[in-house]
């Protein structure tokens, strides 16, 4: 598998130099991104313009980081300085940031190198990847399935080997639960954690950014990357410590805590699958705990009303007059910015806009926005009394695997229902991780999620990486791409 | 109850423009949606509320003037522009 530390290790013993290593990844995105439509934009040439700086610095035998060279791809709502970032949404068109994201900052500094921007359900607002304007990103595993959202171009990329590891962006679970469907790992981490400087927000109390990786270790490895505080986003703190020197710690009683609530009701596959891996941590010395978390029931909609409310303010931005696309006729101010917005979004967007401006309105705010607040608080201290009595909450990621293509397209509640067991980690706030843990009997891939207490990273992550290492055969391969 | 009316308000504040013959749909999605979140009627009374979720307090800087970006930076991704500035044409 083509993880962080084996690339680190090919450029560093000069097995392969990193333009050569780059120009197979965009070989590979040559031929596999037709089937997969994971990259929405490709930065050939930039990239190859990196890779050359660490050859050099390599022939010339500077030490390089672990990071350095590494192929990655960022989604496409993440700002890149000239590089086309649309969030997949015909109101984007032809926008070219004029300065970069804190997290592009931080990888580029360390000679990252991008291969492109990856595809994603418009403004992050799905669960399928098939709100893109750019249409969906395929399921590596099967291509006739989904690749998951909002991050599907990003969990794509990664489960097809075009990209030794993708940064996503996760609002109400948009990095676990394309991971969970793809069969890689990803990581939301807590909020503040990462900053959110140059990310196209969604719901700004909610969105973080992290990684999608082939391995635990490539989580934790990208991770300490990009948890630093940055002035620029008031909310960011960094993050607590370093997670990857703390991967291999002992977890003999953890105390690892399953509510009843995140099980009932998911698929008997994925549910014996999650369940299969608390007996694999109970062999490894942890306790398992059952308890119950009743508030959960009230988590989806709490969540959906939030989300909405704060897209429907961050997406007034869009106007026709600064950047974006622009209607070509109209007949007065109004009439411009109404048509550029009616054109220029699409159908699942311009319904969260009309959900969140009817919970703000006078007359609805309070037994809408105000309750669901309310909730949140409620639900918040509902996972601080759960965590008096466990160190970290196992769940499944997802209650079902990746479904066909068309078919969230049909049903928007059922589709929203899909996100029932990660919403509640980024209305708490919390650091949350998905890693794989099973197969159901068509192939698909299962996801079992960590979840922490909060800037709690460094002990999701561990667990997360004893079950790899006891349960590696749940971490799959597929056809496509580069093969190291 | 999610009526016509109300689709039609909210879509003005929120300046979208509804085709007519996109209205009736429209409001029974938005009716279905709104069910959806009626759930939390039945939630329990607020047991504290909530402010902000790392319990972060506001911090007070100097309002120090810093360099920013040059307008012709800004300006090159806007659909159109006049003399250093953006323009915006009454009718097109």
């Amino acid at each position: 598998m083509g993880t962080i530390s084996k690339i680190h290790e090919m450029l560093t013993s000069k097995q392969v130099s990193c333009k050569e290593l780059t120009e197979s990844y965009l070989r590979g995105i040559e031929s596999d991104n037709t089937a997969l439509n994971a990259y929405v934009c490709v930065t050939g040439d930039e990239a190859l313009k990196t890779a050359e700086a660490v050859d050099k610095k390599i022939a010339a035998g500077e030490s390089i980081g672990l990071l350095e060279g590494v192929p990655m791809a960022l989604k496409d709502n993440m700002s890149t300085k000239g590089v086309l970032t649309t969030c997949c949404s015909k109101i984007l068109t032809g926008y070219k940031p004029i300065y970069d994201a804190a997290v592009w900052e931080l990888l580029k500094a360390q000679n990252a190198v991008m291969l492109g921007k990856t595809n994603m359900d418009e403004f992050a607002m799905g669960s399928s990847c098939e709100t893109s304007y750019f249409g969906g990103a395929a399921n590596p595993v099967d291509i006739d399935h989904v690749a998951g959202g909002s991050s599907g171009g990003s969990a794509s990329a990664v489960g097809g080997n075009l990209a030794a590891y993708t940064l996503g962006s996760d609002t109400g679970g948009s990095i676990r639960q394309p991971a969970s469907f793809c069969g890689v790992v990803g990581l939301k981490p807590t909020y503040g954690a990462v900053s959110r400087y140059g990310l196209i927000a969604y719901g700004s109390s909610l969105d973080q950014i992290g990684p999608i990786t082939k391995s635990v270790e490539d989580a934790a490895l990208v991770f300490d990357a990009i948890a630093k505080p940055d002035k620029r986003d008031s909310t960011s703190l960094g993050a607590k410590e370093d997670t990857y020197s703390k991967l291999d710690n002992d977890i003999k009683g953890l105390k690892i805590g399953i509510a009843r609530e995140y099980i009932d009701g998911v698929r008997d596959d994925v549910k014996e699958a999650v369940l299969a891996a608390a007996k694999v941590y109970e062999s490894l010395g942890a306790e398992i705990v059952y308890f119950d978390l009743p508030v959960l029931k009230f988590a989806l909609p709490v969540y959906y009303i939030i989300a909405c409310a704060e897209a429907s303010s961050n997406l007034g931005r869009y106007d026709g007059i600064r950047y974006g696309y622009k209607t070509a006729h109209y007949n007065g101010t109004h009439d411009m910015i109404c048509r550029t917005r009616s054109e220029g979004f699409g159908e699942e967007v311009k319904r969260r806009i009309l959900l969140g401006t009817y919970v703000l309105s006078a007359g609805y705010y309070d037994a809408y926005y105000k309750k669901a607040t309310d909730l949140r608080g409620t639900i918040i201290r509902a996972f601080n009394n759960a965590f008096e009595n466990c160190d970290v909450i196992l769940a499944p990621t997802v209650p079902m695997t990746a479904f066909e293509k068309g078919h969230a397209v049909s049903d928007p509640i059922e589709t929203y229902l899909t996100d029932i067991c990660t919403v509640p980690v980024n209305i708490a706030g919390l650091p949350g991780v998905s890693v794989p843990c099973g197969f159901n009997a068509k192939g698909m891939p299962i996801g079992m999620q960590l979840i922490g207490k909060s800037f709690g990273e460094a002990t999701i992550l561990n667990a997360a990486y004893k079950y790899q290492q006891a349960a590696p055969e749940k971490f799959k391969d597929t056809k496509w791409g580069v093969k190291l | 109850m999610v009526t016509r009316e109300d689709v039609e308000n909210i879509a003005l504040l929120s300046k979208l423009f509804v085709p007519e013959e996109e209205l009736d749909g429209l409001t029974k999605s938005m009716q279905e949606i709104i069910d959806f979140a009626d759930a939390i009627a039945a939630a329990p009374a607020s047991d504290g509320g909530f402010d902000n979720i790392n319990n972060l307090s506001n911090v007070f800087r100097e309002d120090e003037v810093v360099p920013s970006y040059p307008s012709e930076e800004i300006l090159k991704n806007a659909p159109e522009q006049a003399e250093d500035h953006f323009l915006v044409r009454n009718r097109e």
